[in-house]
């Protein structure tokens, strides 16, 4: 058992080591893979990209813009290219030489000194996200030092306006300790006249009391004298008629029946009010009726000098210093061919895996499709028959060239129902870029037919190709993730070329005209590609018959 | 009268390998000539000179009076191959391959579709003429194999081992089909290593050697002409005396060891002296079989009894 399993291991081993596509599938591949990937997206991590160029239209020409713009050149991922005005500045954008662009307006110094908020302009291109997103950084960053700067200064001003309070009211502090010291004298002076003041009336009340009481005694011993005997005749008078009285009634009572017809007696003369009035009046009171008790006057009492107050010297107050905290600085984004700032993911995977499967697709068909033609022996028959060998290549090329078309059209219609992707303001356009790389990827399926030695060699070099150049043009990922000198190596691979014109087309939302040139572009890659595969296909086909 | 198929002094070199070192040889129309040879010996490089795939470096060749490779798309209108591959699409069903086939020979419409019919009947496909070619047996992707080489009635016909792992009925289907074409007036070359239908089949044989012809002619003619002599093959229930043929003419021991012996015969006449001297040795003769010299024998003695194992260009593409 045991050696059956030594002998086994070993012969798998020995497979494995000989066959030298799947070593490379196992070795090559996965290193192609992960360098492409870590290149590619080291930006994400941290790694500068570098090469960025950021146009900056300043309209302001004032401070705001100096300072703008030495903050950005100290960072050394930017280059800031002024320019004359903000179309100069879109133009750049919109000619793919600058994913974003800065328009200072006209003002803006004057408004962020008045305290005035401030709108900053950036143009951007919605596809170069990640060259935006660091752009937009670090104008965030050059804002924000711009109004930290303003606040410091606000700072420095509202400290020396602190310092010359704290001043004024050392002074003003002086100033109330001596008006206090004035005022506490003043209050003792106004003390002491009121009090000498108080006992002099007093003095003068006891004085007045004792004379008006002796001058009332003197009165009702006086008046006393003066109504007794007229007390007298009244109460004789009252006397005499209360007698009048008995008698009548009396005399009334003895003429029986005929006290009807006594006349009445005469009335007395009445006691007039005001007389029987004064008879009934207490002398006391008479004599203050007589002698009012206000009717007597106090002597005048000369009251103390009011004490002049001391002159009070307040000190100035200073003017309050001019510190208005500078205006807020914002900065508004405008895509500059008028697409959302904020693209669907998938009008960036649904274009760039369909160009990889696409790519995987022609692999599959037309490198593997050839192969077995070869392996089948139908190619060396083909070979020996009337028909033209090229009839049968083109023919193959041509069913593939239009199963990719048929292919990348459903994707696309895929992506757009279920994903909502874009389809650019004449989606009809994206049949051109669609041509140009399926023939491109159909004529490089027949290059690899013509490297590839045997069927099992397609798959490893051609799945690692593939993902090189899918990867790298920009299908998998923004190209703008990639550093500088990948983005210039990517020209050179008709994937590029194809996203850039998707890019284009369904982010942009730019007109047909924009994909004129990646169309040609990829139509003389697929030339080329067609040219040099043939080439290979025929050298190797000829080698092996 | 031009030969259907004229070879004269072929070179064929892959790089400092010579595959072909001068082969001369002819095909007439109606005539059946069997190539044989070792691996290596350039049979399918031959072939697929005469197939128009391959140039020869050096000498010429015709089909159908057409010079190679300067009139090789005129030479394709009369020729038909029939790889040793079963050079067909798999998941293309037997009509469709053949109307593919048919196409691809210039035939167009009614033409075409009347010679699939035709082809499908030849090789006995018709039941099966609509199911792809992945179901079939071997013998069944060969018989159709040789009926995409056929479907134009080809004026020369190129077979390349085409019976390889095929069971007898196809095999003799097969080979009814070569006959009637050979019969019909084509001139037909067929590469094989069965010595055995090389004679039932071929008119005459070439047999290549290293990229030489090591012999030509009819089976007869190459026995012949190797000077092979019949052999007798004994069993004894003895073992035989060292000197028991010694008084028989025309015969003489090739192999004596053990409990039998090989005699060669030079003359027919003496198988009856050969079995009485064994009796009279006390041999007792069991078992007698005569041995006459075949095609194989002459294979073997030209080109000797040594592996070809050697991994050629030629060997590769074949």
């Amino acid at each position: 058992m045991l050696a059956a399993l030594r002998a086994a291991l070993a012969k798998d081993l020995r497979l494995l080591i000989r066959d030298r596509a799947g070593l490379a599938f196992l070795s090559l591949a996965p290193v192609v893979v992960i360098s492409v990937a870590g290149f590619s997206l080291a930006g994400l991590f941290g790694a500068p990209i570098g090469g960025y160029v950021l146009p900056l239209a300043d309209e302001d020409h004032g401070r705001l813009g100096r300072v703008l713009r030495s903050g950005l050149e100290e960072d050394a991922a930017i280059e800031v290219r002024p320019v004359a005005d903000r179309d100069a500045a879109r133009a750049l954008v919109r000619r793919g030489a600058a994913g974003a662009a800065l328009v200072i307006p006209a003002g803006a110094s004057a408004a962020l000194r008045a305290g005035q908020p401030v709108s900053l302009l950036l143009y951007t291109d919605p596809v170069k996200y990640l060259e935006v997103a660091n752009v937009r950084a670090l104008v965030q960053e050059a804002r924000q030092r711009i109004e930290a700067s303003g606040q410091t200064r606000v700072r420095h001003r509202l400290a020396a306006a602190r310092h010359d309070a704290r001043a004024a009211r050392r002074r003003f502090e002086r100033s109330a300790r001596a008006l206090r010291r004035a005022v506490d004298g003043l209050a003792a002076r106004l003390a002491a006249a009121r009090t000498d003041t108080e006992r002099r009336l007093t003095a003068l009340r006891g004085e007045s009391s004792a004379a008006v009481a002796r001058r009332a005694a003197v009165a009702r011993g006086r008046l006393a004298a003066e109504l007794a005997p007229l007390r007298q005749f009244l109460d004789e008078l009252a006397t005499r008629q209360r007698a009048f009285a008995d008698w009548l009634t009396e005399a009334r009572a003895r003429a029986g029946r005929f006290a009807d017809r006594l006349p009445p007696p005469p009335a007395p003369p009445p006691v007039p009010s005001a007389v029987a009035a004064l008879a009934g009046t207490d002398a006391t009171v008479l004599a203050e009726r007589i002698m009012p008790p206000e009717e007597l006057e106090l002597p005048h009492v000369a009251l103390p000098a009011v004490p002049t107050l001391p002159a009070l010297d307040f000190p100035a107050f200073p003017e309050l210093t001019v510190a208005l905290l500078p205006g807020s600085v914002d900065v508004a984004e405008a895509s500059v061919t008028g697409a959302p700032r904020r693209l669907n993911a998938f009008d960036q995977n649904v274009p760039g895996f369909s160009v990889t499967f696409l790519l995987l697709g022609m692999l599959l068909g037309v490198s593997l499709g050839l192969l077995d033609e070869r392996d089948w022996g139908t190619l060396q028959r083909l070979r020996a028959m009337p028909a033209p060998l090229a009839a049968t290549l083109v023919a193959k090329l041509l069913a593939r060239f239009l199963v990719g078309l048929v292919q990348m059209m459903a994707l696309f219609a895929v992506g757009r129902l279920l994903f909502g992707v874009s389809l650019g303001p004449e989606p009809w356009a994206l049949v051109l870029p669609t041509a140009g790389i399926v023939f491109a990827a159909t004529a490089f399926g027949l290059v690899v037919a013509g490297m590839a030695r045997s069927r099992d060699a397609v798959l490893p070099v051609g799945s690692i190709v593939i993902v090189t150049m899918a990867a790298v043009g920009g299908c998998w990922w923004p190209i703008e993730l990639e550093p500088g000198w990948m983005r210039d190596a990517a020209l050179a691979l008709p994937t590029t070329w194809a996203m850039r014109a998707y890019n284009d087309l369904m982010i942009r939302r730019a007109h047909v005209a924009s994909v004129f040139a990646p169309t040609a572009i990829l139509l003389a890659f697929g030339a080329a590609y067609l040219l040099l595969g043939l080439a290979l296909f025929r050298r190797q086909t000829l080698g092996r018959s | 009268m031009h030969a259907a198929i004229a070879v004269d002094s072929i070179v064929k070199r892959y790089g400092r390998r010579v595959a072909l070192a001068g082969v001369t040889f002819a095909v007439r129309a109606g005539e059946i000539v069997g190539l044989l040879g070792p691996n290596g010996a350039g049979k399918s490089t031959m072939l697929s000179i005469l197939a128009t795939v391959l140039t020869a470096d050096a000498g010429t060749a015709t089909i159908g009076g057409h010079a190679l490779p300067v009139e090789a798309r005129a030479a394709r209108r009369v020729l038909g191959l029939v790889p040793q591959q079963t050079a067909v699409y798999p998941t293309l069903t037997a009509t469709e391959n053949l109307r593919f086939f048919a196409r691809m020979h210039g035939l167009a419409g009614g033409a075409a579709a009347a010679a699939v019919g035709r082809a499908l009947e030849v090789i006995g496909l018709e039941g099966r003429a609509g199911e792809p070619v992945s179901t079939f047996s071997s013998g069944m992707r060969r018989r159709l194999n040789l009926a995409c080489g056929i479907l134009h009635e080809p004026r020369v016909l190129l077979l390349d081992e085409p019976t390889v792992g095929v069971d007898p009925q196809s095999r003799e289907r097969i080979f009814a089909t070569v006959v009637t074409l050979a019969r019909a007036g084509a001139a037909v070359l067929y590469s094989t290593h069965d010595m055995e239908e090389a004679e039932r089949l071929a008119d005459r044989i070439v047999l290549l050697d290293r990229g030489r012809v090591a012999a030509a002619g009819t089976a007869a003619e190459l026995v012949a002409a190797a000077r092979l002599t019949p052999r007798l093959h004994l069993r004894t229930r003895r073992a035989l005396r060292g000197d028991w043929l010694q008084s028989v003419h025309g015969a003489r021991t090739v192999d004596g060891t053990g409990d039998g012996a090989v005699v060669e015969i030079t003359d027919t006449a003496a198988v009856t002296n050969v079995l009485r001297a064994a009796a009279d040795s006390g041999g007792g003769v069991l078992e007698l079989a005569l041995h006459r010299p075949s095609l194989a024998d002459v294979f073997f003695a030209l080109t000797g009894h040594g592996l070809r194992d050697d991994d050629t260009p030629a060997a590769a593409a074949s």
